[in-house]
C-alpha cells in the first residue's frame, strides 16, 4: 500500500526538516540490568502484539535487546514524525525488516524509513528521509571454540578476493578479527538497507575504502555511486555501520512499504548528501519518557507504579522523577 | 504483528519408507529467509513432505547449536527451537551450518542453508543429504 507522493521544494525550511529525518540513536544495554518486574514495566510501554516477539527469545540478553530495539523504533517514530503513540503501526516484511505503516498523509518526509540493529552491548536505530538506510552493529567477539583464523575461514565465501586478502594479511589475529568484523558489518548494513536476507551474493559485493573512510561498494565489478557508507568504532570492541542508498534497490517486499521509490536526480542527490548525523546515546528511561510523554498512556499504568523497595530498579527512580 | 509459529509438517519417527526412497517423497516445508522471521506466506513451489529425522540426529544438532550459541546445558533446545529465538545472529547461522557439514560429512548448498531456521529442519535436511549420498 503506497501513500500518495508528497511534492516538496528545496528551501531552508525544508532543508531543516529533511535533516530532522536523519536520526542515529544508540543504547548501551550493558548498563541496563532490570529485574523481571522492571523488564515487564518497560515492556508495558509497547503495544501488546509486540510482547511475544520479545519473549520468544530464550536468553534474557536477547529479550533485552529485542525490547530495547522496539522501544527505539516506537520512540523514534513518535519523536520525529509526531504520530500519536497509539496510532503508530510497525510491521515486518516476510524477511523480518520492520517498517512503519504510513497511513498518515501528513508525514513530513518523502520516504521516511528506518533500520535497527543490536549486537553485544549495543542496540541502535537509524532513520533517513529519502534514501534507504541500513544499520548494523557488530561486537568483535573472540571466537571461543576455535582460533581466529579457523573462525574467519568459515566465512570466506562471503568476501571478495580483495577483501579476503586484506583480512588474511592482517598483522595479528586480533587485527584479522577487527578487519573481518568491519567488512561483515558493512555487508550486513548494505543487505539490511535493501531488506534482503543473508542470501545476497556477498562475494560479488566488494567494499573499498581508505582506512575505513570514503567507503564505496562495487557490485559485480561496478561501483554503486548512489550509495554511501560510514563505519564507526564503538567502545569495547564494537563497530557500527550505516548504509544509505537507492530506494529502487529495495527488495520486492520492502519496496511495497516505501512511500516513494523514484526520485529525480536533484532530489536524490540531495538526500544522498545530507549530513550523516552522529549517534546520540539514549537510555531506556529516555525512551520510555518519549513514549510516556505521548498522548496515549497504557490504561493500566497505575498498577505499574508500584514503587517497591527494589533499589536496583531504575523504574522507581523514574517514577519519582515524574513526581 | 501476530506471531506465527511455523513448523514443518512431519511424520512420526517410525516412517514406513526406507531411506533410499527419500528422494521420491513429496515434501512440505516452509521457506524462510535465514536471517530472521518466518515468512507469512507459503511458497507453493516448495511443497514437500518430510520424514522426521532420527532422534539421535536431532540431539546432535541440538548439541552443535548449544555449543555455537554458548547456551547453558539446561537451556531448552528442542526440535522446534528456532535458531533466531536461541539468539543466533547471521554469523552464528553460518557457523552452525558449517558445524553440521563437518559433523555429518555433508555439503549444504547456500540455497538450502537459507531454508533451515529450526533444529528439526536442520536435522531433516541432514538426513536427506546423507540419504542422497548413500
Amino acid at each position: 500500500m503506497r501513500c500518495g507522493q508528497v511534492r516538496y521544494q528545496l528551501g531552508e525550511h525544508r532543508e531543516m526538516e529533511l535533516e530532522n529525518g536523519v536520526q542515529r540513536w544508540i543504547v548501551d544495554i550493558s548498563n541496563w540490568n532490570p529485574s523481571p518486574h522492571c523488564f515487564s514495566f518497560a515492556m508495558s510501554f509497547l503495544p501488546n502484539h509486540e510482547y511475544s516477539s520479545i519473549t520468544r527469545f530464550v536468553e534474557l540478553e536477547d529479550q533485552k535487546r529485542a525490547l530495547v530495539s522496539r522501544l527505539l523504533q516506537y520512540a523514534l517514530v513518535h519523536q520525529v514524525l509526531g504520530i500519536p503513540f497509539d496510532e503508530i503501526i510497525i510491521r515486518r516484511t516476510p524477511e523480518g525488516k520492520p517498517y512503519l505503516v504510513c497511513d498518515n498523509m501528513k508525514l513530513a518526509f518523502p520516504n521516511f524509513n528506518f533500520n535497527a540493529s543490536h549486537h553485544g552491548d549495543y542496540v541502535a536505530i537509524a532513520s533517513e528521509p529519502i534514501c534507504l538506510v541500513g544499520l548494523d552493529i557488530v561486537s568483535h567477539s573472540v571466537p571461543k571454540n576455535e582460533t581466529a583464523y579457523e573462525f574467519v575461514q568459515n566465512f570466506s565465501s562471503y568476501f571478495s578476493s580483495s577483501e579476503w586478502n586484506h583480512i588474511m594479511h592482517a598483522g595479528s589475529s586480533d587485527e584479522m578479527l577487527h578487519i573481518f568484523y568491519r567488512y561483515w558489518c558493512l555487508k550486513e548494513a548494505f543487505v539490511k538497507a535493501m531488506g534482503t536476507g543473508v542470501g545476497y551474493k556477498l562475494d560479488d559485493v566488494e567494499f573499498h575504502h581508505m582506512n575505513w573512510n570514503n567507503i564505496f561498494v562495487e557490485v559485480a565489478g561496478k561501483e554503486l555511486k548512489d550509495w554511501k557508507f560510514w563505519l564507526l568504532d564503538l567502545g569495547r570492541n564494537h563497530s557500527v555501520c550505516i548504509a544509505r542508498g537507492q530506494p529502487r534497490a529495495a527488495t520486492t517486499s520492502y519496496r511495497t512499504t516505501l512511500k516513494q521509490i523514484k526520485f529525480d536526480d536533484e532530489e536524490y542527490y540531495h538526500g544522498l548528501h545530507l549530513p550523516n548525523a552522529s549517534f546520540t546515546f539514549r537510555t531506556v528511561e529516555d525512551l520510555i519518557q518519549v513514549i510516556y510523554g505521548a498522548d496515549q498512556v497504557p490504561s493500566d499504568i497505575s498498577t505499574k507504579f508500584d514503587v517497591s523497595e527494589d533499589e536496583g530498579c531504575e523504574r522507581a527512580r523514574f517514577v519519582q522523577q515524574l513526581g | 504483528m501476530a506471531s506465527i509459529t511455523a513448523s514443518s509438517v512431519s511424520f512420526p519417527a517410525s516412517c514406513p519408507l526406507k531411506q533410499n526412497q527419500v528422494s521420491d517423497l513429496k515434501k512440505v516445508s516452509l521457506s524462510f529467509s535465514r536471517k530472521s522471521f518466518p515468512s507469512l506466506r507459503f511458497q507453493p513451489s516448495r511443497f514437500r513432505i518430510a520424514c522426521a529425522a532420527k532422534p539421535e540426529t536431532v540431539d546432535k544438532v541440538c548439541e552443535i547449536v548449544r555449543k555455537q550459541l554458548a547456551l547453558p546445558a539446561d537451556s531448552a533446545v528442542t526440535g522446534e527451537s528456532k535458531f533466531a529465538s536461541l539468539g543466533a545472529d547471521s554469523l552464528d547461522t553460518v557457523e552452525i551450518v558449517m558445524g553440521l557439514e563437518e559433523e555429518f560429512g555433508i555439503s549444504v548448498e547456500e540455497e538450502s542453508a537459507q531454508t533451515i531456521t529450526t533444529v528439526q529442519e536442520a536435522a531433516d535436511m541432514i538426513e536427506n543429504l546423507k540419504a542422497k549420498k548413500a
